[in-house]
């Protein structure tokens, strides 16, 4: 299935009928390790293909890594397999120390960043990889965040003034800054969005944490002037009160984030300028 | 064909949800004791004939906390399904009918109880 | 603005090819920094502007910058924008343009309020202005005493810059082309340039964007190297595609490492570590750079530090089992400092090095960072294609900003922290220069009818490349030459290697071969094409370092142990031969005058810290 299609459909993702290539299938083992290789040298990983220019369901592949060979991240490891096994395994990555968010993906059972987790973290012995829960895949481990980025867009990510603008900087005591920490380090990987069963159920309404908690670091910054509207903005049932406090957000954040606070911290504002 | 953007945007924000919010937070908190009280009553009673039941309920403290009671419970559960129902029911053609559906029978419930404490402490 | 058309598609080797049409005032290629600024700029002049970019914008490379953003605000101390510009040329080895450079300095504090009027969420000093702290190189009074100069938002500088500037992209509601891989530009018969070819990675489509203006805001080309603080995506498109077109590349041979990249990883420890206090140390726990640079210490500019590392490891005072890199300690710092003003780099060194900061030094090595060198282009932007009689005659239709142009605000060694204010000082002047000469609201001229073609036959050659070696393989093979022969010190022999092992390379890229043959997020093409791209630059560099007889600032000749202000201050320009695996190589001369009587040209002096 398409994005588009998928968008189309409404985004929901909890029906009776699962979409027609939605079974995944069990795909090839690609090296098998040799027969007298040592002892702990080579991990198993079965990584999520899909290929979106045949008709066939998704698949999932088993590759051999070669531990003594490779880095120690997870994400050397799919290097690994794309440089010596299968160049067409397909994957984001770029920065691999953790800053940009490209490498987002669902490893081990866990939405985190392939460049700074560790492989030995793993709890099961074969490690399985697959894209960012409930979106639509592009291909293999990329999944299509168009939706994720508009919502992100669509709270308005900038500092809003009225009052003149100084001529050297608008002053912001280190109280006012240290509010920000702890907000503006999002990486915009969409590990917490994509862990959020609110988000799997109503995504195409419901902002998710990691939109909600760029809403609440522009609500934060002193130097902003439209609190108020941006309040306006997300004070919807669906929009902001989808949340249910399941709190996988926070679990999920990479970067040690806490987006479950900053929503609560969006409805206690809510509250204190309504009651 | 739309845009992304306005697909995000959808229809707006309905500038409604903390009212709701903050009446789930204030009833769960009531919820709380009333629950407790009920609890007490029917363990008080176990084993009490009718009318004994009957004169405890039309005692005016007494019905003023199951009226309260059935208040709290009415609003925080109309709240609480009607939230279950929008995670749990993708579809619209469905999600509307279940809604209303579940809406009448809470309240109706609500109602019922209502007017057996009130015909109670009345004396009827 | 897309004319969203398939015309007759061109067919390449029998396969046909649909083409999406765009027709726009300026497009922009590569959404980092510099990219972004050049963006908003165009936008708010009411251009007509694209930006095509080969990853979503905040996972751009400037999001990995840490230290911070160099401007004479005077929050500290009293500041000058002369003091920043003397220490610019000094840390360029003279080897920088001084109206450039007088360019830069005197933007520098305007450029910052501006980021800080976006929303950029700078660290704050106890009076609530921006926090600025010292870096390598800057100095108060043209050298007399460290100056605190870089702004910063604690060690994620980049990170806030880049996504504040995203932000402003979507409030001028830029029109952006989100995972495009640029191809190649389109010029015409006259050599102007009217356009980039450009493939949309998600469903496979080619775009073909005529455009007034394309500017290349690409990034460096850090990827030729085997272990550099660079990321992936770190390939200098845009420096190949100006090769590709005939251009010149200028003053490739300066490359400079990061004294403080982790070992083994490669990931950077900012400088900023040293400015809060951090310093060096060997295997036998002495604090060397006292020996190298007596005033300045841990604080000396980049290359004179990565070159001291080098030595103290060459002569056996390395740190760790094997000896191979030295310490970066932390420790004596006050937790509550490194928690506030260097929490990015203390993570970093907890996941790629398993050290905790407050404890334990971190190990740490000379690791590729920077490039100086890229298309060499006038202080709006403006890309140069020297003549005979003209050495700064301007190419029409192109401009380059950022790590990819090569300005040359940084000559032979760039400071710290004057990287993230080249992006958006010559990003605003870049936008500026387009709204003269774009903003006139007339159509351009209709593009050739083969426009494009070649690129395309590019990507057809390599989509159905069928040889013998593997990307991954041949890759690997120039980033082990270039890490080899073309690393800190460099001396004939190394170099002469390099530039026969690169010629090998380059002339084995025939024989690559693609394994995926599908368009859509076909990342075995993509690496192929990056890899293209690479090669020709690991050429111009080692042919250029290796033509290069003298020391100057990161480029470090062992044989040539002096700079050499008579016969080699001047730029190196080099042209790649794609037919003969060859660079000629020309010069162009070092602007020898400012651009204000506010300042006179800084004659050359000894370089010392």
């Amino acid at each position: 299935m398409t994005p588009e299609k998928w968008r189309a459909n409404g985004n929901k993702m909890v029906q009776l009928t699962l979409p027609k290539n939605s079974k995944i299938h069990q795909g090839k083992e690609w090296n098998p390790p040799p027969k007298d290789a040592e002892e702990g040298r080579w991990r198993a990983y079965r990584v999520y293909r899909y290929d979106p220019d045949t008709d066939e369901n998704p698949r999932v592949d088993t590759y051999w890594v070669d531990t003594f060979d490779c880095g120690p991240m997870v994400l050397d490891a799919l290097l690994w397999i794309k440089n010596n096994v299968d160049s067409t395994l397909t994957f984001r990555r770029s920065c691999r120390e953790g800053v940009c968010g490209s490498c987002s993906m669902n490893i081990d059972g866990t939405n985190t960043l392939a460049c700074t987790m560790h492989a030995e973290e793993a709890q099961k012995e074969t490690i399985a990889i697959y894209p960012l829960p409930h979106m639509p895949v592009v291909k293999d481990l990329v999944p299509d965040l168009t939706h994720f980025y508009a919502q992100h867009r669509s709270i308005e990510p900038w500092l809003q003034t009225d009052s003149p603008t100084p001529g050297k900087e608008w002053r912001q005591s280190r109280e006012d800054r240290e509010k920000l920490d702890g907000l503006y380090e999002c990486i915009l990987c969409a590990c917490c969005t994509t862990s959020c069963p609110s988000y799997w159920w109503n995504g195409d309404r419901y902002l998710g944490p990691a939109t909600l908690l760029q809403a609440y670091r522009w609500m934060s910054d002193s130097r902003d002037e439209h609190t108020g509207e941006r309040l306006d903005n997300v004070e919807d049932p669906f929009k902001l009160y989808r949340c249910r406090t399941i709190l996988n957000c926070t679990k999920a954040c990479p970067k040690g984030l806490n987006p479950g606070k900053s929503i609560a911290s969006i409805r206690a504002l809510m509250v204190e300028r309504g009651e | 064909m739309r845009t992304p953007l306005s697909q995000a945007r959808g229809l707006g924000a309905a500038h409604k949800g903390p009212e709701t919010f903050w009446r789930q937070r204030v009833t769960a908190v009531a919820n709380i004791p009333l629950v407790l009280f009920l609890i007490f009553s029917i363990l008080l009673h176990i084993g009490s004939d009718y009318a004994t039941v009957k004169a405890y309920l039309a005692h005016p403290i007494v019905a003023v906390l199951m009226l309260g009671l059935v208040l709290s419970v009415t609003v925080h559960a109309r709240i609480g399904v009607k939230e279950i129902v929008e995670d749990y029911i993708q579809s619209d053609a469905i999600r509307m009918p279940v809604m209303l559906l579940s809406s009448f029978f809470v309240i109706g419930a609500g109602l019922a109880c209502a007017i057996a404490i009130v015909k109670i402490s009345l004396g009827a | 603005m897309a004319e969203d058309k398939l015309n007759g598609a061109p067919s390449v080797n029998g396969r046909a090819y649909p083409i999406v049409d765009h027709d726009y005032d300026v497009v922009v290629i590569g959404a980092g920094g510099s990219g972004l600024r050049a963006v908003v700029g165009c936008s708010e002049a009411g251009l007509r502007t694209a930006c095509i970019t080969k990853v979503f914008p905040t996972r751009s490379h400037t999001v990995a910058a840490q230290g911070g953003i160099a401007a004479s605000l005077g929050n500290m101390h009293p500041d000058d924008w002369r003091w920043h510009m003397y220490d610019t040329v000094k840390g360029s080895d003279w080897l920088g343009d001084q109206d450039a450079i007088e360019y830069l300095c005197r933007h520098a504090p305007q450029a910052v309020y501006e980021l800080e009027h976006w929303g950029m969420p700078f660290s704050r000093t106890d009076q609530g202005k921006i926090l600025q702290r010292a870096f390598g190189g800057m100095s108060v009074d043209f050298g007399n005493g460290q100056a605190m100069r870089t702004c910063a938002a604690a060690d994620r500088t980049g990170h806030a810059m880049l996504h504040t500037m995203y932000g402003q992209a979507l409030r001028h509601s830029a029109e952006f082309f989100i995972e495009y891989f640029a191809i190649d530009l389109i010029m015409d018969d006259e050599g102007v340039c009217r356009g980039v070819m450009a493939l949309c990675l998600q469903d496979g489509s080619l775009h073909r964007f005529k455009s007034k203006q394309v500017i290349l805001a690409t990034g460096g080309y850090g990827r030729a190297y085997f272990s550099c603080t660079s990321a992936h995506i770190c390939t200098g498109d845009g420096n190949a595609m100006v090769l590709r077109a005939g251009l010149p590349l200028q003053d490739m041979e300066f490359v400079q490492f990061h004294p403080t990249g982790v070992y083994g990883a490669g990931v950077l420890i900012t400088e900023g570590a040293r400015g809060e206090g951090g310093f060096l140390t060997n295997g036998e726990g002495e604090r060397f750079m006292e020996r190298y640079a007596p005033t300045a210490k841990d604080l000396a500019s980049r290359d004179v530090v990565s070159r001291a590392i080098t030595i103290e490891i060459r002569e056996g005072r390395g740190a760790g089992p094997n000896k191979e890199h030295v310490y970066l300690n932390l420790s004596h710092l006050d937790p509550k400092l490194l928690a506030e003003r260097l929490p990015g780099i203390s993570e970093s060194a907890r996941i790629f090095s398993g050290v905790d900061v407050t404890r334990e030094p971190i190990p740490v090595l000379p690791t590729v960072h920077y490039n100086m060198g890229g298309i060499p282009t006038n202080m709006h932007g403006e890309v140069i294609r020297p003549t005979k009689g003209d050495p700064d005659a301007l190419m029409p239709g192109l401009m380059a900003v950022g790590e990819a142009a090569c300005t040359s605000v940084h000559g032979a060694n760039r400071l710290g922290s004057n990287s993230l204010i080249d992006l958006v000082v010559f990003g605003r002047a870049a936008a500026l220069r387009c709204a003269e000469i774009a903003g006139n609201g007339k159509a351009s001229a209709p593009l050739p009818k083969d426009a494009g073609e070649k690129a395309i036959a590019r990507l057809d050659h390599f989509r159905y490349a069928d040889g013998d070696i593997p990307t991954a393989e041949l890759r690997l093979k120039m980033q082990k030459t270039m890490q080899t022969d073309c690393a800190v010190f460099r001396t004939k022999e190394s170099l002469q290697q390099g530039v026969k092992g690169i010629r090998e390379v380059w002339a084995q890229a025939k024989d690559l071969k693609v394994t995926d043959r599908s368009l859509v997020w076909n990342t075995d093409l993509v690496e192929t094409l990056e890899l293209d791209n690479l090669i020709c630059q690991a050429a111009v560099t080692v042919n250029g370092a290796l033509n290069r007889e003298e020391s100057r600032g990161a480029h470090a000749r062992e044989d040539f142990p002096k700079r050499d202000d008579e016969n080699w201050m001047k730029h190196t320009l080099a042209y790649a031969d794609f037919d003969k695996y060859t660079v000629s190589l020309g010069e162009r001369p070092v602007h020898s005058y400012t651009l204000s009587n506010e300042i006179a040209y800084i004659e050359p002096k000894e370089r010392v810290y």
